[in-house]
């Protein structure tokens, strides 16, 4: 089937296939950022509010490099999985603010 | 035959994306994903209601031991780092390579489950059981349903390296590699979470 036809299309033109460096280099993003976490508890230094936001801050910010780097969601062709991640992640904020809102009012 | 024009008997760019169940199977995959992230968010917010509610048993802060814990996630993230590895041999079409960093992923994904058993074991001795408060109830569901997921994962990456080793790489091996793959980065982004809200913040007074 494929005889006729030149065949060649996807052999010669050279597709990039993305190298390990990126992965690696956001491995050592996520170690740096947990470290920053547990550093930040365990030296107990700061006052608990402002500890709570910074290590919110450093999960999400930390999610967010390995959904996009790890998992490709910065790639083509992810519009349909980053608006499935979306709505779940809406439901999330809804059920999280009703729980505290619940557990403190 | 393959709708692309790839030289016979030799496999596609990206064969995980080859066909079009290839492609269908990804997206399917992100929309579970989205539904898990339901899942997990819903056992979050009802941690984060309770997990002051703790009777007469001890608290987060009495239990959690950080150096343990910093171990699960060294574990559980070194394991989603060699994941990438095997995605990358699976793009560079390495079936060796790719069975092996599968190999690695699901020993690590073994250790951290062997941690986890240890650790509720540990903290039952501790009088913390699943019907002791609030707070234990939530903790065992969340952390409890994360260790089923990484039990999950670790017999369905185990049954895809026994399909690799026996059909090898092909446009249908491909897509079911990459999905248990994102499946297993997902496993790690919710230890994210769970690290951060159970662990950590419970160890803040």
């Amino acid at each position: 089937m494929a005889s006729n036809h030149t065949a060649t299309e996807g052999s010669t033109k050279r597709y990039k296939v993305e190298g390990p460096k990126k992965a690696i280099i956001s491995f050592i993003f996520s170690v740096l950022l947990t470290f920053l976490a547990f550093a930040t508890v365990i030296s107990g230094e700061i006052n608990k509010d402002f500890t709570y936001i910074i290590l919110i801050g450093l999960a999400i910010l930390q999610v967010f490099i390995q959904m996009a780097v790890w998992m490709h969601m910065k790639d083509r062709g992810h519009t349909f999985a980053i608006i499935g991640i979306l709505m779940g992640v809406f439901i999330v904020f809804t059920c999280v603010i009703m729980a505290e809102y619940w557990a403190w009012w | 035959m393959s709708a692309h024009s790839h030289v016979e008997g030799q496999l596609p760019h990206e064969p995980e994306k080859a066909t079009l169940e290839g492609r269908n199977k990804i997206l399917g995959f992100w929309l579970f994903l989205g539904g898990e992230t339901v899942l997990f968010g819903t056992l979050f917010s009802a941690f984060l209601a309770l997990r002051h509610q703790v009777l007469d048993g001890p608290t987060a802060d009495e239990l959690f031991d950080l150096p343990l814990v910093a171990l699960a996630t060294a574990l559980l993230l070194t394991s989603s780092l060699t994941s990438v590895f095997a995605i990358h041999a699976l793009h560079t079409n390495k079936v060796k390579a790719l069975i092996s960093w599968l190999i690695v992923t699901v020993v690590l994904g073994l250790a951290f489950l062997g941690l986890e058993i240890y650790e509720f074991t540990h903290y039952i001795h501790e009088g913390h059981g699943f019907t002791t408060s609030a707070f234990s109830s939530s903790f065992y569901t969340l952390v409890g349903f994360h260790g089923a997921h990484v039990a999950f994962g670790i017999v369905w990456i185990s049954l895809i390296i026994m399909q690799l080793m026996r059909k090898g790489l092909t446009v249908v091996t491909a897509p079911k590699t990459y999905i248990a793959g994102l499946y297993w980065h997902f496993i790690d982004v919710v230890w994210v979470f769970i690290f951060t809200v159970v662990y950590l913040m419970g160890k803040v007074v």
